[in-house]
């Protein structure tokens, strides 16, 4: 039944970005091989923020959806060993508003936490460190850590240019 | 002397015989004295002093009861039956109508298949005398365009709110994208054009893509 629930929710989530959503991003759920779509895991694409070293990337990002959605969040996880202060070597994203205990409410759309992630990448937070590599270099070697970004953005191109 | 009455009277005494429930009856005929089964066995007491008359009215009255009874309990099966056997009538007459239906539908369904044998037939004709006489061209374009549906699409830019275009569901996008192009006076070579992330080839149509009103396309500049 809150299978039922989670599914409802992601189909209105997908209408509702269907018709509105910030430029650059994407989200849509996984199609599978025969050709169904997967509501539970969704496919998106996050552009780096114009003006930042995570500018020119756009970076991938699945969203695992739980049949208790939107009671619990949903998992969002980069590539394994993505670099980010705040990004578990898995991939997965630790951030306040996707922590069920924390600031995550059923109200938060698939569009806000787009955006709370993209705005993350360019303002890690510190006391809240997931991988040694990325929260090191952003304490203590500034320099190399804008390289190390910058870098990644280009492993992440955009399919237009 | 009352007592030896008494004794005697329970073999003549109908309302002993009788069910209680029937009683209430004997009021509305005549029978006043009975009342209550004691007050009539004192006035069938009284009646048989008087002679056999009274008692043969009392009889008759009960007998009346009875055959208003049978009147009463009988009929209904009877009608039962006529209810039964009409609702078999009916049930025939049911299956009879149902079986005209369904051959009515059949008719219906093989004239359907008549006439779309004949309208692909015409088509087909339409098409041999379209591709043999150019000058009928004109007509044919017009058919479809009835048709064909129509979507609104919106193109959204990197700074400014989408746009939205009006288009066929199966219109080719290079008509729009040129369209658009035209609009921003750009070239159209230096724009694509994106929805849900992937490129849309020129030759695409929104039919094609799945295309629904209000979806949203991604125009971005190459530098």
């Amino acid at each position: 039944m809150s299978g039922g629930i989670a599914r409802g929710r992601l189909a209105e989530e997908r209408k509702a970005w269907r018709k509105n959503h910030p430029h650059g991003f994407v989200a849509k759920p996984e199609s599978l091989p025969d050709g169904t779509v997967n509501l539970m895991v969704w496919h998106c694409t996050i552009p780096g923020k114009a003006g930042t070293d995570w500018e020119g990337g756009h970076y991938k990002l699945t969203m695992h959806f739980s049949e208790d959605y939107p009671s619990k969040p949903p998992k969002c996880k980069f590539d394994a060993g993505f670099f980010h202060p705040n990004v578990y070597p898995s991939g997965t994203v630790c951030l306040s508003i996707l922590n069920e205990d924390s600031g995550w409410r059923p109200a938060i759309t698939v569009k806000q936490i787009l955006i709370g992630i993209q705005d993350l990448l360019d303002q890690p937070n510190p006391s809240d460190p997931a991988q040694t590599e990325g929260y090191h270099l952003f304490i203590q070697d500034t320099v190399e850590y804008k390289k190390r970004v910058r870098a990644q953005a280009k492993c992440y191109p955009s399919i237009v240019i | 002397m009352d007592d030896s009455n008494e004794e005697f009277e329970p073999l003549f005494d109908y309302s002993r015989i009788q069910p209680n429930d029937v009683v209430p009856l004997d009021d509305g005929l005549d029978a006043s004295p009975i009342i209550c089964p004691k007050k009539r066995k004192t006035s069938e007491a009284e009646v048989e002093k008087k002679g056999q008359d009274g008692n043969v009215k009392d009889a008759k009255v009960v007998n009346c009861d009875d055959d208003e009874d049978e009147e009463d309990w009988l009929p209904p099966p009877p009608k039962n039956l006529d209810n039964s056997s009409k609702i078999h009538k009916e049930d025939s007459t049911l299956k009879a109508l149902r079986l005209k239906k369904q051959e009515l539908a059949s008719f219906a369904q093989s004239a359907e298949e008549v006439v779309k044998a004949v309208e692909e037939s015409v088509r087909k004709d339409l098409i041999a005398s379209l591709q043999s006489s150019p000058n009928s061209a004109p007509m044919q374009p017009l058919e479809p365009t009835h048709e064909r549906q129509k979507l609104v699409i919106s193109i959204q830019d990197k700074k400014d709110g989408p746009k939205q275009f009006r288009v066929y569901m199966d219109d080719k996008f290079e008509r729009l994208f040129k369209m658009y192009a035209d609009k921003i006076k750009l070239d159209v070579k230096k724009l694509v054009f994106c929805f849900d992330g992937d490129k849309i080839s020129p030759t695409a149509t929104p039919g094609s893509l799945g295309m629904e009103d209000d979806d949203i396309i991604e125009v971005h500049v190459k530098t």
